[in-house]
């Protein structure tokens, strides 16, 4: 009998647990339940964790970041078919070789070593690709380290100053070189991992940084004046890229960290852009120089407008790289600016000119 | 002050063209105040030279040219005795500066080599002039007592007075009981009492190791000795009563009596010094002793961090203007630094930074909210010790090499520091014992070894050496 009739009664103690169990057994039913109930209390020692946090997914931002970054799976695939073929086409090659060789077939002969020589240079090129990777990954485990520690103030300073010895390996500096006899002078047993940092920054990257931004300098006037003075669209465009891509060479060479594969394309995009600047203005120059038939001076200035403007392309490509390269940020003030090298870059056209200038009232004379 | 005009505008032309510097040394009694300046001074004249000043922007760039002392502007105080201190540090064996018992002043003129554009019209060699004095420590206690009444300072005393202080104060408590603030005063009762008060706080000072001892004087009383200014002290609360009926007392009674030498005291004593020293600040450093505090116990440690919260309440913060440097100076920037680095090993300098900076939470706030920068860092003047690894079972432990007060020469780890206040139960457990150091022996002639006051320099003075 589970219908309660009408003017049924039941006592309050007993209600409470009657109509509440099946109701109960309802809402379970339903709803998973909450496991601690509301206001339970452990015991204050038993075994407890801090609330772990779920760490955020890792960003890599920085083009050196992306260009360091282990290579992908799919270009070991790549790589290892190729690597088979190569291996296999070598084989097929020797054997054709050898069976040429008994049979006297000289024609076959000869494609063979041709056909060998081919493998040897793909062979080469391969093994130099690997080497590189597997120093990338070098580069790519050192940054990651700098990365982590770098910021770090727990850190102490022996490990950063240890940081610090292994990027001067890499960018193969002795244990001789005065700016790292003069890093280890000033470091004391006291300097922390930051004040190591600092040191090191100041000791023995800033030099490098300065003949960086000379070197920049350099080759972006240099790039100018070439620029300036070519008349030709495609010569234009052959310099802008051999110039740009041995700058970046260079600089790479400056602080021993070599660019990875996705930086590399990435400053490649830029030089092309370059490219297409210089090839780009030297058509405009050339066609408004005959539809408005400029006189020799407008002429002049107007090559020199776009001679200019290509080496200021390259000194902002090479800056680009710079940021990219250095293996720790540069300080708030100390970044280089386009504008500094702007004036840097206007003084040294302008001495090329008047020494041309010069030359010419002496030739005169 | 005896000053000529030309003098005088010759100053204000130095100050309105930002080429003068006041620096307040900031530190209770054996904060290592000395100590920094004798190694302040030391460090630029030898920089560019053999100082090692490799954290300071302008000295490591070759553009610091050096120092030189110069006489200061007012002929009536002392100089600071840069070469007594020089010599004690040089002696065999060497000992530390004694500690300072008056006041002394340093004007220096430092030379460098400007970078600035301006330096193409105005000349490349500039000088910039840093006014430094030294003073007791005790003294430093007294300018809070310029913002309060004689009742006031007697609360002010007497909520202090507890726990383990309070052993020190028996028998000046002793004494002062039978003392009835309504009576005529007796002159020779008074001065008894005054000198029971002044050896109560002689002991706090030097048995206890309590840093807050008001009045300061009485701990150094100089020329002042003997004299009634220095014959009054705090009144027990219970026997103060009612504010309305001791504002009402006679005047010879011994309430209104005390009451009077204690505003004379503000007027004559603390009054000049503060106007004279304390005021017109440019930049401030402010050196706190924590392992002692720590070495002496909880109460001591609170008692400190009371002190310099308090302290800092007496000088002017806030950026400055044109204006603001000619006629009311401000400090617009703060060094924090905790002293003594050298006596723990270089890994425990994070803790020891983080230590200062919780023991100075309270006016770190105010500083913030004032917008002026602070920077806290862990700092020795004069290093005593040198830092070395230890093999011992086969791991490398961090310790110092250096000799103690006792004349010993040891290899140690003086301890860990905590890196947050410690709390009660932290102090019953463990406590600290760091030991004490002389300085190391040192060539003549040489620059002092130092930890971070290059850095220190470069943040209090970096600025103005451009």
């Amino acid at each position: 009998m589970s219908d309660p009739r009408p003017g049924r009664r039941f006592d309050v103690q007993n209600e409470a647990r009657s109509t509440t169990a099946p109701e109960a057994q309802a809402f379970e039913q339903h709803f998973v339940p909450v496991d601690p109930a509301p206001g339970a209390r452990y015991q204050l020692d038993s075994l407890h964790h801090p609330l772990e946090e779920e760490a955020p997914p890792e960003q890599i931002d920085s083009a050196l970041d992306h260009a360091l970054a282990r290579p992908k799976k799919r270009r070991w695939g790549l790589l290892s078919v190729l690597a088979g073929t190569l291996v296999m086409g070598g084989v097929q090659a020797v054997d054709t070789f050898q069976n040429a060789w008994f049979g006297g077939d000289w024609v076959s002969g000869a494609w063979s070593v041709l056909g060998l020589g081919v493998v040897t240079l793909a062979g080469t090129s391969l093994t130099r690709e690997l080497v590189r990777l597997k120093r990338l990954r070098r580069h790519a485990r050192l940054r990651e380290d700098i990365d982590a520690h770098i910021m770090d103030t727990q850190m102490d300073g022996d490990r950063m100053q240890g940081l610090c010895n292994r990027l001067r390996l890499q960018m193969g500096l002795g244990h001789r070189d005065p700016h790292w006899q003069d890093f280890l002078r000033a470091r004391q047993a006291h300097h922390n991992a930051r004040e190591t940092r600092d040191l090191f920054n100041y000791y023995v990257l800033a030099p490098r940084d300065a003949s960086a931004r000379r070197l920049i300098t350099r080759m972006s006037s240099e790039t100018a004046l070439l620029v300036a003075i070519s008349p030709v669209t495609l010569i234009d465009m052959g310099l802008m890229a051999w110039r740009n891509l041995r700058m970046i060479d260079r600089l790479a060479a400056l602080y021993g960290l070599e660019l990875g594969y996705a930086s590399r394309l990435r400053l490649f995009r830029a030089v092309l852009a370059n490219m297409a600047f210089a090839g780009a203005s030297e058509l405009a120059t050339e066609v408004s120089m005959d539809l408005l038939s400029m006189n020799l001076a407008s002429r002049l200035s107007g090559r020199a407008g776009q001679g200019m403007a290509s080496g200021l392309l390259t000194a902002r490509l090479g800056i680009r790289t710079l940021k990219m390269l250095r293996p720790l940020p540069f300080e708030d003030d100390r970044a280089p600016k386009l504008a500094d090298l702007r004036r840097q870059l206007w003084q040294q056209m302008r001495r090329v000119d008047d020494g041309k200038a010069d030359r010419k009232k002496a030739k005169d004379v | 002050m005896p000053l000529s005009l030309p003098g005088y505008a010759g100053d204000w032309l130095e100050r309105s063209l930002d080429r003068q510097v006041r620096l307040a040394v900031t530190g209770l009694s054996r904060a290592g105040k000395t100590a920094f300046l004798t190694s302040l001074v030391n460090q630029l004249r030898h920089a560019g030279l053999d100082a090692r000043l490799d954290m300071m922007n302008c000295a490591r760039e070759g553009r610091l040219l050096g120092a030189q002392r110069q006489t200061q502007p007012d002929l009536s105080v002392p100089r600071f005795p840069y070469d007594q201190a020089l010599a004690a540090l040089e002696a065999m064996p060497p000992d530390w500066p004694s500690p300072t018992r008056g006041i002394s002043e340093l004007r220096l003129l430092i030379r460098y080599k400007s970078r600035t554009g301006s330096r193409h019209f105005l000349g490349e060699q500039r000088t910039l002039t840093l006014d430094l004095i030294d003073y007791p420590g005790e003294w430093l206690l007294d300018l809070p007592m310029l913002r309060q009444s004689y009742q006031q300072w007697c609360e002010a005393l007497g909520t202090q007075l507890t726990g383990r202080r309070r052993r020190f104060a028996e028998g000046f408590l002793n004494r002062v009981s039978d003392l009835d603030p309504s009576a005529t005063a007796d002159e020779q009762q008074l001065a008894d009492i005054s000198a029971e008060y002044a050896r109560s706080l002689n002991s706090a000072r030097n048995e206890g190791g309590y840093t807050w001892v008001q009045p300061g004087r009485f701990l150094l009383p100089g020329e002042l000795d003997g004299a009634p200014v220095l014959q009054f002290f705090p009144l027990p609360m219970e026997q103060l009563g009612d504010p309305a009926a001791l504002a009402e007392l006679p005047a010879d009674s011994n309430y209104q009596t005390l009451a009077r030498r204690f505003e004379h005291y503000k007027r004559t004593v603390i009054g000049p010094f503060y106007r004279q020293h304390f005021r017109r600040f440019d930049r401030q450093i402010v050196l706190v002793d924590v392992l002692s505090a720590l070495n002496a116990g909880p109460d001591v440690f609170d008692d400190l961090r009371h002190a310099i919260a308090t302290l800092m309440q007496s000088f002017d913060y806030g950026s400055r203007s044109l204006l603001s440097r000619l006629f009311n100076p401000r400090i617009d920037r703060l060094a924090i630094a905790a002293t003594k680095a050298d006596h723990v090993t270089p890994e425990q300098h994070d803790n020891l930074l983080s230590l200062v900076q919780a023991l100075m939470a309270e006016p770190l706030r105010d500083l913030r909210y004032a917008d002026v920068p602070v920077k806290s860092l862990s700092l020795a003047a004069i290093r005593a010790t040198q830092a070395r690894t230890v093999e011992h079972d086969g791991k490398r432990h961090p310790a110092l090499k250096g000799t103690t007060e006792s004349g010993e020469e040891v290899l140690m780890f003086p301890g860990e520091v905590p890196s947050r206040l410690p709390d009660a139960d932290f102090w019953q457990r463990q406590g600290f014992d760091f030991t004490a150091f002389k300085p190391a022996p040192q060539g003549a002639g040489e620059a002092l070894p130092h930890i971070r006051m290059d850095s220190a320099l470069d943040w209090l003075l970096g600025d103005k050496l451009r």
